[in-house]
């Protein structure tokens, strides 16, 4: 560029990028206060709080997450859940999407209505909570918390306009080959959309992840509980101390408080895996998100 | 003559048989594509369809031993709800946290595409924007967590400064004309990131002449970016607001119920249907009262986001494109 050198454009430069830092730095902030907090000696964090700055190196808390039940077995089952959620509802959602996309069959547009249909109305959670609970008797069980969340009408419109896209005719010689439906989809089509499927899949894996809304409403007194769950108890349960010491008008005092660290603890431990996978997939949420908003 | 009515069947067997026996004709011809999509359709069926005949409960007296079949009450728990001085409450707040999300959300997320637009070093854009998404993958309850770590009395990060600094400590949890404000800051940080990819990719696309020939005719980058790559989102942003506004009675439950949980203090400005709702299950209190909050709310999402796409078909028609969601 020509202008690159003069006044005006330096000093735009120099806003742009300072805007642009200073945002990022916000967007990291909470990151770093908790794994700061998380590395730090609970006693010092009792008497400083969340300083942005470690004040006493301590990796405590990390031996009591991984020594803890609670959190141990939380652990296995958010990972059971994001596992077996992500691939059952890849499974469902793909067959769904191959028939959906398949021009010789007539019933393909009454299947997409019928899909259609609770993008845009539904009957509330009440109905969703009652019937879910008595009438399938998803109520403290594991699948409580995955079959629920596994047809997303969305993504399944997705993975049919990517299916519809692919070069017909490989399928339909395929087809004339004699090979079953089942066998197109598994052997043809589903190596040719990896891409398409990396990107659903990882949203699926995320959705599960970090899904605690099935947990709160379908688990009663199962003695396990998925990793959001911990948390968000963790969190109810400080306020609710909190708010209790304020009603009686005692001086709220910080060492009654359940340990500091090893909550900070866990939210880094259960945030680990997706930054851990994050460089390697982002390209692939990117893409999730601008086929969300544009068509085609 | 045998032969001919034989022929005459087969040239016309839809017509000559029942809709039923098509379907089963059909259905055994296509046996593997029903398997296929059998686990799908069915679990549609068990989330979707099945708890619409549930609605029944928000005309009914509803009690846990008889559950469907409870006493039909007709529109009494509406004319309750209605009554009662919590629904005024309930929407407004719906209403003006979801307005308050949209514009700042929208706002952010153009503006700092428009920024990173105009960033030359490729590395910086990169790191900037990974860094930037990455709240995007934080579930609310991590949010929620950290959130807590930030404002708490005590602990909080805020306070912990404040003290060092020698000044009185404050309490943002007895604040609740605060909180529209720390949810709309939450969703800032947590939505920008991913709000402004959308935006970036319409930018990408802009025909570089344009900015050529404005830096020919003496256009600064600022101006630029003011005259150039503004308008050519603006269709965009109006297209995705309007989506927006389609579900602006939804609540955002996986927020809000995250963040602001149990806190009866702060439910004057942050109540929003959705989380009156999940509070009456819990407490397993007013079943048939919380459908018909759920019901009405359905109800006004439905006419509100059919609204929305007619808006943006009528839209997207003018430029001729399409971007109807239906």
């Amino acid at each position: 560029m020509v202008e690159k050198t003069s006044l005006s454009s330096r000093l735009f430069n120099v806003v742009n990028y300072t805007a642009l830092t200073l945002f990022a730095l916000f967007c990291l902030m909470p990151f770093w206060i908790m794994l700061v907090a998380s590395f730090t000696d609970d006693i010092a964090l009792r008497k400083f709080g969340y300083l942005p700055w470690p004040s006493q190196i301590s990796a405590e808390a990390y031996r009591w997450v991984f020594k803890g039940q609670e959190v141990q077995l939380g652990y296995q089952v958010s990972v059971f859940v994001a596992i077996a959620g992500t691939i059952g509802s890849l499974i469902a959602m793909s067959g769904l999407a191959y028939v959906m996309s398949l021009k010789r069959l007539k019933l393909r547009n009454t299947i997409a209505f019928y899909i259609f249909i609770p993008m845009i109305f539904s009957p509330g959670i009440v109905p969703w909570f009652i019937v879910t609970r008595n009438v399938w008797g998803l109520k403290d069980n594991i699948w409580a918390l995955i079959l629920p969340m596994m047809m997303q009408p969305f993504w399944v419109f997705v993975l049919r306009n990517f299916f519809s896209a692919l070069p017909a005719e490989i399928m339909e010689s395929a087809y004339i080959d004699g090979a079953s439906d089942a066998t197109i989809l598994y052997r043809i089509v589903l190596p040719l959309s990896k891409p398409v499927l990396a990107t659903v899949g990882l949203f699926m894996a995320v959705a599960y992840w970090n899904d605690w809304f099935l947990g709160v409403m379908l688990l009663d007194f199962a003695p396990f509980k998925p990793l959001s769950v911990l948390i968000l108890k963790m969190v109810n349960n400080a306020q609710a101390i909190l708010a209790a010491m304020k009603q009686q008008g005692v001086l709220i005092r910080a060492d009654t408080l359940p340990t500091l660290s090893i909550r900070m603890a866990t939210a880094v431990i259960t945030i680990g895996p997706i930054i851990l996978v994050y460089p390697f997939v982002q390209r692939y949420f990117v893409k999730g998100l601008t086929l969300g908003a544009i068509k085609g | 003559m045998a032969v001919g009515t034989d022929i005459k069947l087969a040239a016309k067997p839809s017509r000559s048989r029942s809709g039923a026996q098509t379907f089963l004709e059909y259905a055994r011809q296509n046996w593997s594509l029903f398997l296929l999509a059998l686990p799908g359709l069915f679990l549609i069926f068990m989330f979707s369809y099945a708890p619409m005949f549930g609605v029944v409960i928000a005309f009914e007296d509803y009690s846990p031993r008889t559950m469907f079949a409870s006493p039909f009450v007709g529109l009494r728990n509406f004319r309750l709800l209605f009554e009662s001085p919590i629904v005024g409450r309930l929407v407004t707040n719906t209403l003006g946290l979801n307005f308050l999300f949209i514009v700042a959300t929208t706002f952010c997320s153009v503006l700092i595409a428009l920024l990173l637009n105009e960033v030359r070093s490729t590395l910086f854009k990169r790191v900037a924007q990974s860094v930037m998404f990455l709240p995007f993958f934080m579930g609310w309850t991590i949010v929620s967590m950290v959130l807590f770590g930030l404002i708490d009395y005590n602990v909080g990060t805020i306070n912990a400064l404040i003290t060092q600094l020698g000044m009185e400590r404050i309490i943002v949890t007895d604040k609740p004309e605060l909180w529209p404000w720390i949810l709309t800051l939450i969703r800032i940080w947590k939505g920008t990131g991913s709000g402004c990819i959308i935006y970036l990719a319409v930018l990408v696309a802009v025909d570089p002449q344009l900015y050529e020939a404005a830096s020919i005719d003496g256009a600064g980058r600022w101006q630029r970016m003011r005259f150039i790559s503004l308008p050519a989102l603006v269709p965009i942003i109006i297209l995705l607001v309007l989506l927006d506004i389609g579900k602006i009675f939804y609540g955002d439950v996986g927020m809000i119920y995250a963040v602001i949980g149990n806190q009866a203090n702060l439910f004057s400005t942050t109540d929003v249907i959705d989380t009156y709702i999940l509070r009456a299950l819990q407490s397993n209190s007013n079943y048939g009262m919380s459908a018909a909050v759920g019901l009405s709310q359905s109800v006004l999402g439905f006419i509100c986001v059919f609204g929305s796409n007619w808006l943006v078909k009528k839209y997207s028609e003018r430029r001729g494109e399409d971007y109807r969601l239906f």
